[in-house]
């Protein structure tokens, strides 16, 4: 087990950035999720730190030992730098029974035939997969074979553990098991652990701390609650947890108590409380998740927030409650209610605090 | 459970990392490389060389000079080489063509009757050598044919004649119409065949759709084999030796042979440079064929289901189609090839003469009693089986550096090892001639079998590529990746992982190889020695010394064998053996 460390890490295929200046610091033994969508250069940083891409330029190292450093030309094929890498396909090899993959790495390591065997059992009793070491790895389940695969990467105490979307070939059912196990197992082994996925539930419940990339790029750094409630940018916010976006100008730069007022293309204004500070004119993008937001009765006042009105475009049922898409200055928006509505136009009491103001205009995604 | 990280994974002191022997992998990998670039330079560079010299390459005070191109070119009759070369190829490309997308369409997308048994029969003869195919046609549609005897009592004379360019590109054209067929086949299989029905549904018919829809869509697949038939109707040298010599037409291959092999005094500045050209032409078709398959992935319509498309129907013509290509198999497959079993069974095969008094054994034992002739089975045997083995170990290491290796010149080493597709069977004989014939120390090898090992082994590691490469192209790199990250080196992963999960495709590889080197016999006749004969060299010889017994006898041993491995290879194995 050790620290991970980061710097500068760049990856060029031509002009395309697939890494761009990434820095992570991981210490010791922390869960650090790598989440972001496809293409956002998260799996070439896996793959970078486990050998198998080599950067462009920048510095790896874990514990004391670096894998990789641009200027002074080092680079450790993977077999040199100990990893424990777990596949999103999980990688059995189909021609060897589930003993034989989990041991094989012992026998690279000529580890003796009665501690193999040992630890083989031992490791394969972790995952609780003791009784199937005679099975081939199409005889196993998904959820099975990924058990297999975890035990195969366990078995040799790797210095650092690395996970590349492991449930993702799970069905809908088998991953929320899967991912309970997995925090347990987390708990228990206490290793360093790079987790890369796409699924925000994933990241939000195993994670120590979430990287979010996007475009190569760090969009932020941080715990659980400080990407979900106080995201850098609109991109987080939009790709963490469900997020309405409304456009407008700043009508009324912020007072003492950071109270900024914006009025929408319609001339509705609303006040959003933030610790930004954009100027009187600014185009601003500001932000609420759905479940901050209510529908107001007529003779609502706006305490604590404001009040707009809202046409209604379109609602389904989903099961339990409905979802109403609405039209609120030009926004496109959606909120759930437990009742159904046959109104065109609605009233929505957006809160002062715990929205989300960009001083950015870059959201131009509607819902 | 009470078990926690400490007791699970803590209990023993840490592993010793694994220390792979520093740069194995560079040195089986540069090994190789070096191999094969040596393997595959071996004949061209003795053939580039000798074309630029004023001797014979082995001789001593040569010098360069640029004289043996214009020389060449003012050879008497070597324009008509030319042109009859270019028409012959030509006219087969045009009959394999016709025939192969006719009997895709009819086998593979009809409700003909017995359409799927014609289809089968419509290949064999890709399994068997052109120089056996020529012999089997010979025997029925030959001079003293039995046909041709049975048309000349009835009419005045045979409406054929297989000693002209017509008749030659006929037998070429029928035996090379399995390429086409295949590529159509495979083109159609993986067509949507929505697209069909879509044209159906809007209201055209069985032969409108066929026109406007299904010949289209089959267009890349044509058009690329039929470069891949010109070039092999190029390089082919049985049919105009068997039926072009003595007629006195005259081909590149033949005159190649004809004056480096068969000729007392060779004049090497003349074939080498003859060689070159042929080297030349055939490097321009093969660029063109790359650059065609690179066309027909623009083409090629994927659909997302696995439905087999809707048989064409074809209702009154069901059965009168069905007769045709009886006929046909019959007229093409069967009959050459049966007629050529049948005669290595009988002393003479005559339509005058009841086969039931002609039968005899008297070949087989005819073909005992000559030590040549045994030897050269035996010989085929052990270059096939010896040497498919050691090529199917090439190819195998080949495609792992090429494809599943960090290696620096793999993309370089890729390309070397696919060159000798452009390399003619004529052109790799005389170079390896050359080759052993230049490099000192090589001369033990010279007189025997394995300087035909080499040479096969070079000339097919392309087909052995292409029977390996598309599994390991589809073998997922988190097998090797999973290795490699738990500490195994390149080598170490090769050997115990991938390597394993390409058996299937190595056991075809050696079966395709195995066939091929058994019917090989255009390298081989500028290559063998008293005492390293195969079947190939010695069907030549009797042949020449007119032993149509012998000859049938042996082409039996060689289409009994290749028949037992196809049906083997096919049955238990589920290889396919083309494509």
């Amino acid at each position: 087990m050790a620290e991970l460390l980061i710097e500068n890490l760049h990856k060029r295929y031509g002009p395309v950035k697939a890494i761009d200046d990434v820095n992570i610091h991981v210490a010791d033994g922390e869960f650090v999720t790598l989440l972001g969508p496809s293409g956002c250069g998260k799996s070439t940083t896996l793959g970078a730190i486990a050998g198998l891409d080599q950067p462009t330029s920048g510095r790896i190292r874990v514990g004391t030992k670096t894998y990789f450093d641009g200027e002074k030309g080092i680079f450790l094929p993977p077999e040199a730098r100990h990893c424990g890498l777990v596949f999103q396909s999980y990688a059995l090899w189909p021609h060897m029974t589930v003993y034989d993959n989990v041991v094989f790495p012992l026998k690279l390591r000529k580890v003796s035939t009665a501690d193999c065997k040992r630890r083989v059992e031992e490791s394969l009793a972790l995952v609780e997969m003791e009784r199937f070491q005679d099975r081939y790895p199409h005889q196993l389940s998904g959820g099975q074979q990924q058990r297999v695969a975890l035990a195969r990467t366990l078995v040799y105490q790797p210095e650092i553990l690395l996970l590349d979307e492991p449930l993702s070939n799970l069905d809908a059912k088998l991953r929320d098991r899967a991912r309970t196990w997995l925090a347990e197992l987390r708990t228990r082994l206490g290793l360093t652990t790079i987790y890369v996925t796409h699924d925000q539930v994933e990241a939000l419940a195993l994670s120590d701390r979430i990287v979010v990339m996007n475009g190569g790029r760090i969009s932020q750094i941080g715990s659980p609650q400080e990407i979900y409630t106080r995201p850098a940018d609109s991109f987080v916010a939009d790709f963490i947890g469900t997020t309405n976006f409304l456009n407008g100008d700043v009508v009324g730069a912020p007072d003492g108590d950071g109270q900024t007022l914006v009025s929408l293309a319609d001339g509705q204004r609303v006040l959003i409380k933030s610790d930004k500070r954009p100027s009187l004119g600014d185009k601003v993008t500001f932000a609420y998740r759905p479940e901050q937001m209510r529908l107001a009765a007529a003779n609502d006042r706006a305490i604590g927030g404001s009040i707009v009105e809202a046409d209604v475009v379109s609602h389904s049922y989903v099961g339990g409650r409905w979802q109403i898409g609405l039209s609120v200055g030009g926004n496109q928006i959606r909120i759930e209610t437990q009742e159904a509505t046959t109104d065109r136009q609605l009233r929505l009491w957006l809160p002062v605090t715990g929205g989300i103001l960009f001083t950015e205009r870059n959201h131009g995604k509607s819902h | 459970m009470s078990l926690d990280a400490s007791s699970a994974l803590g209990s023993s002191t840490a592993d010793a990392l694994p220390r792979p022997l520093p740069g194995r992998d560079t040195i089986i990998q540069y090994g190789m490389a070096l191999l094969t670039v040596v393997l595959i330079a071996a004949p061209l560079l003795p053939v580039l060389y000798q074309s630029f010299l004023d001797r014979a390459l082995y001789d001593s005070g040569q010098q360069l000079t640029l004289g043996n191109f214009g020389r060449l070119l003012r050879t008497e009759g070597f324009a008509l080489v030319i042109w009859s070369t270019f028409v012959f190829a030509t006219l087969t490309t045009v009959i394999s063509q016709t025939l192969g997308t006719l009997a895709a369409v009819l086998f593979g997308r009809t409700d003909m009757p017995f359409a799927r048994l014609f289809g089968e029969l419509f290949l064999w003869p890709i399994y068997l050598s052109a120089l056996v195919l020529s012999f089997g046609w010979y025997t029925i549609y030959g001079p003293a044919g039995y046909l041709t005897l049975l048309v000349q009592s009835i009419f005045d004379g045979a409406p054929w004649n297989l000693y002209s360019l017509p008749g030659m590109a006929m037998i070429a054209g029928v035996s090379q119409a399995p390429v086409a067929y295949i590529y159509c086949m495979s083109s159609a299989s993986i067509t949507d065949p929505t697209l069909e029905e879509a044209a159906r549904v809007t209201g055209a018919g069985t032969l409108r759709t066929l026109w406007r829809i299904t010949l289209p869509l089959l267009m890349p697949a044509i058009a690329y084999s039929a470069v891949l038939n010109f070039t092999v109707g190029l390089e082919l040298l049985a049919i105009p030796l068997v039926f072009g010599d003595p007629a006195g037409i005259t081909v590149l291959t033949t005159f190649l042979y004809n004056n480096g092999v068969a000729s007392a005094r060779p004049d090497h500045g003349l074939v080498a440079t003859a060689a070159v050209l042929m080297l030349a032409v055939v490097c321009v078709l093969v660029w063109l064929q790359g650059r065609l398959l690179g066309n027909t992935r623009r083409f090629v319509t994927l659909g997302g289901k696995a439905t087999r498309p809707r048989p064409f129907r074809l209702n009154s013509l069901r059965w009168p189609l069905c007769i045709v290509s009886a006929i046909y198999i019959t007229a093409t497959v069967v009959m050459p090839i049966g007629a050529l079993l049948l005669r290595a069974f009988t002393s003479l095969l005559s339509p005058m003469v009841p086969i039931s008094e002609v039968l005899t054994l008297g070949n087989f034992a005819n073909m005992l009693e000559y030590p040549v002739y045994p030897r050269s089975i035996w010989n085929s045997l052990i270059v096939s089986s010896v040497g498919g083995v050691i090529a199917t170990a090439m190819v195998a290491l080949i495609a792992i550096i090429v494809l599943r290796s960090d290696f620096r010149w793999r993309g370089a080493l890729h390309y070397v090892a696919l060159f000798p597709r452009a390399v003619p069977g004529v052109v790799a004989g005389i170079g390896f001639f050359y080759a052993f014939a230049l490099v000192p120390g090589l001369g033990g090898l010279r007189n025997t079998i394995w300087i035909l090992v080499a040479a096969f082994t070079m000339h097919f590691i392309p087909v052995g590529l292409g029977a390996v490469a598309p599994m390991l192209l589809q073998m997922s790199p988190d097998f090797d990746r999973a290795a490699r990250t738990q500490g195994a080196d390149w080598w170490t992963t090769s050997r115990r992982i991938v390597l394993p999960l390409l058996r299937p495709a190595l056991v075809a590889c050696f079966i395709i190889l195995f066939i091929t080197f058994f019917k090989e016999y255009t390298t081989a006749i500028f290559l063998f020695a008293p005492g390293s004969e195969v079947i190939g060299t010695t069907l030549l010889q009797a042949w020449t010394q007119g032993e149509v017994g012998l000859v049938s006898a042996l082409a039996t041993v060689q289409i009994l064998v290749i028949g037992v491995c196809v049906t083997a290879a096919r049955a238990f194995l589920g290889v396919k053996l083309y494509g």
